[in-house]
């Protein structure tokens, strides 16, 4: 593995939009000169099913299109079943976002990985006021924390993959995620 | 030839070659992990003077293609390993009648509805004898975003020069990664279109099948003022059903000739890190891409580790991989099924030594397994 590379994880279930997430960051990366790739697994059943989505950010040509277990540097989830799943592909010490709605981690698990709580869904719902922003949100508190890309790169990359209609919204979503998670690492 | 940068999935850079390859018709019925070939398609077609259709089922995809086809464009259909079972009888007619066609197949778990949203590479060999009868297979097979879509250019311009179905091979990996690829332009595959044969002498002269022994019939255009019978029994050279011996025997021999003397047209192949190699990957598709994560690592060890990575599986590069396995000992061939390319290395290369790597949960094989596996090995 290359040092420059960095992998994300986003874990929930079917339906959630995490893989457009996925797409965002890859494609800002690219777009930005790097290496960007998205890779998701998900089971047949579409809605409810555990989903999973890898997103590589390299500077050098990425060749395995999927994140290895254990190699994992950030982990966000939003479904209990998802996180106990993909949680182990996450490297001792990474850094782990959960729901504190919807996941519950041990006692082991916050002394193994770097976990925070943000409650990402209910954000979305009540202070952006549209549920389908939460892979938006997501989206922010995983670039903040990570620092992975250019936020203007990566914000630019997301309106331009939603209707014009929703861009004011996806922008609000994008700042509420940024400060819940700088008061996560505060 | 000038290029491009585009930001897409493997199924939708298969869709978008299509149709700068002229491809005007689309007929098919949606399949997991196949679909979005389908979906794209349907969107672009009616935007470039052609038709897309969702026809009731896999079967009835293929025999509008071979419609399509036989009225002159260039058509494609898509679907996964289930759906090529649907279609294995009108691959057959197409190989029999020698009509173009190309068929995008993303594999995933089989057999019969196996593992839909899965990984797998269980139709290699399904892929070289799709029907019964005795014809030989073209398979082309994707190793990166960009072959999704030069793959499926040179598979529309096979299928014109060998007038028979081409059959172009991704995977769920790499027909859902979403990522870069440098692809050419749609002006430049334009220009390198190669128009399928036609006879243009009196119509009373015209015999589609009367050809020499290692060439392609010769079907002209439907309602151009040319004809010719269509059917899937022997036939003679304007096409009418025949059990004359001679006949009989030069057609079937035709259909395997015309292909197995022009290997060199077809051959393709890539060498990865193989000039210095003592450890031979053997791997294609979406595996290819873990088997060079594993030779980077492998060469940080000091182990010398290359690939040898067949593009075009049928005919194999039969030639190209003995050269290689008679210098190198150690070879180990990758695949996401149980051996299915490694029986055809073995035979390529009259060496029964040759070690497997193989993988059947519908998960993709990992560069750490690939490494433990040649560390075990050699």
């Amino acid at each position: 593995m290359s040092d420059s590379k960095l992998l994300m994880r986003f874990t929930g279930v079917g339906g959630q939009g995490v893989l457009l997430a996925g797409e965002i960051f890859a494609a800002a990366k690219i777009k930005t000169g790097g290496q960007g790739l998205k890779t998701a697994t998900y089971t047949s059943q579409v809605r409810g099913g555990p989903t999973v989505v890898d997103i590589q950010l390299d500077d050098e040509e990425i060749y395995y299109p999927y994140a290895v277990d254990g190699d994992v540097d950030f982990m966000l989830s939003v479904a209990q079943m998802s996180y106990v799943l993909f949680k182990d592909g996450v490297k001792p010490g990474g850094t782990i976002v959960v729901d504190p709605n919807l996941v519950h981690p041990t006692e082991e698990d916050r002394k193994k990985w770097n976990i925070h709580e943000i409650p990402i869904i209910t954000i979305a719902k009540e202070e952006v006021g549209n549920v389908i922003t939460q892979s938006v949100v997501a989206l922010a508190i995983a670039n903040t924390m990570m620092n992975a890309i250019d936020k203007t790169a990566l914000v630019d990359t997301m309106l331009s993959k939603v209707p014009a209609k929703v861009h004011e919204v996806n922008k609000k979503a994008y700042e509420l995620g940024e400060k819940y998670a700088k008061e996560a690492m505060a | 030839m000038s290029t491009r940068e585009v930001i897409s999935t493997g199924n939708e850079l298969a869709a978008i070659a299509a149709v700068d390859a002229g491809c005007r018709f689309f007929g098919g019925y949606p399949l997991t992990p196949s679909s979005e070939v389908m979906h794209v398609i349907s969107d672009l077609l009616p935007k470039n003077g052609g038709t897309a259709i969702q026809m009731e089922d896999e079967i009835a995809g293929i025999c509008c293609v071979i419609g399509a086809a036989m009225a002159g464009d260039r058509a494609l259909t898509a679907t996964s390993g289930p759906g090529v079972s649907l279609k294995a009888e009108n691959l057959g007619l197409a190989q029999m009648a020698e009509v173009p066609l190309v068929l995008v197949n993303v594999m995933r778990g089989g057999p019969s509805t196996g593992l839909p949203t899965r990984v797998s590479q269980g139709d290699v060999l399904q892929a070289k004898n799709p029907s019964h009868g005795d014809y030989k297979s073209i398979t082309l097979c994707a190793g990166s975003l960009a072959e999704c879509y030069t793959e499926t250019v040179r598979a529309f311009n096979l299928a014109d020069r060998f007038m028979q179905p081409v059959i172009v091979l991704l995977d769920e990996t790499i027909g859902h990664m979403h990522g870069k690829a440098v692809i050419p332009t749609a002006e430049a595959v334009e220009a390198a279109i190669v128009p399928r044969k036609s006879f243009d002498g009196p119509a009373e002269e015209y015999f589609p099948y009367e050809c020499e022994a290692d060439e392609p019939a010769v079907l002209n255009q439907m309602f151009t003022g040319y004809r010719y019978h269509f059917t899937g029994l022997h036939h003679d050279k304007n096409g009418f059903p025949t059990e004359e011996i001679e006949t009989c025997r030069k057609l079937i021999q035709r259909l395997e000739d015309k292909v197995a003397m022009h290997e060199d047209e077809l051959e393709s192949y890539e060498e990865f890190m193989m000039d210095d190699a003592d450890v031979m990957l053997v791997a294609y598709g979406s595996v290819s891409l873990a088997a060079k994560e594993t030779i980077r690592n492998l060469r940080a060890e000091g182990i010398k580790a290359g690939l040898f990575r067949p593009i075009t599986l049928w005919p194999s590069p039969a030639t190209k991989m003995k050269e290689y396995t008679d210098k190198i000992k150690n070879v180990l061939v990758v695949e996401l099924n149980i051996g299915q390319y490694h029986s055809e290395v073995q035979r390529a290369t009259a060496r029964l030594d040759i070690d497997g790597l193989f993988k059947v949960n519908g998960r993709a094989i990992s560069p750490h397994e690939i490494a433990a596996k040649v560390k075990e090995l050699y």
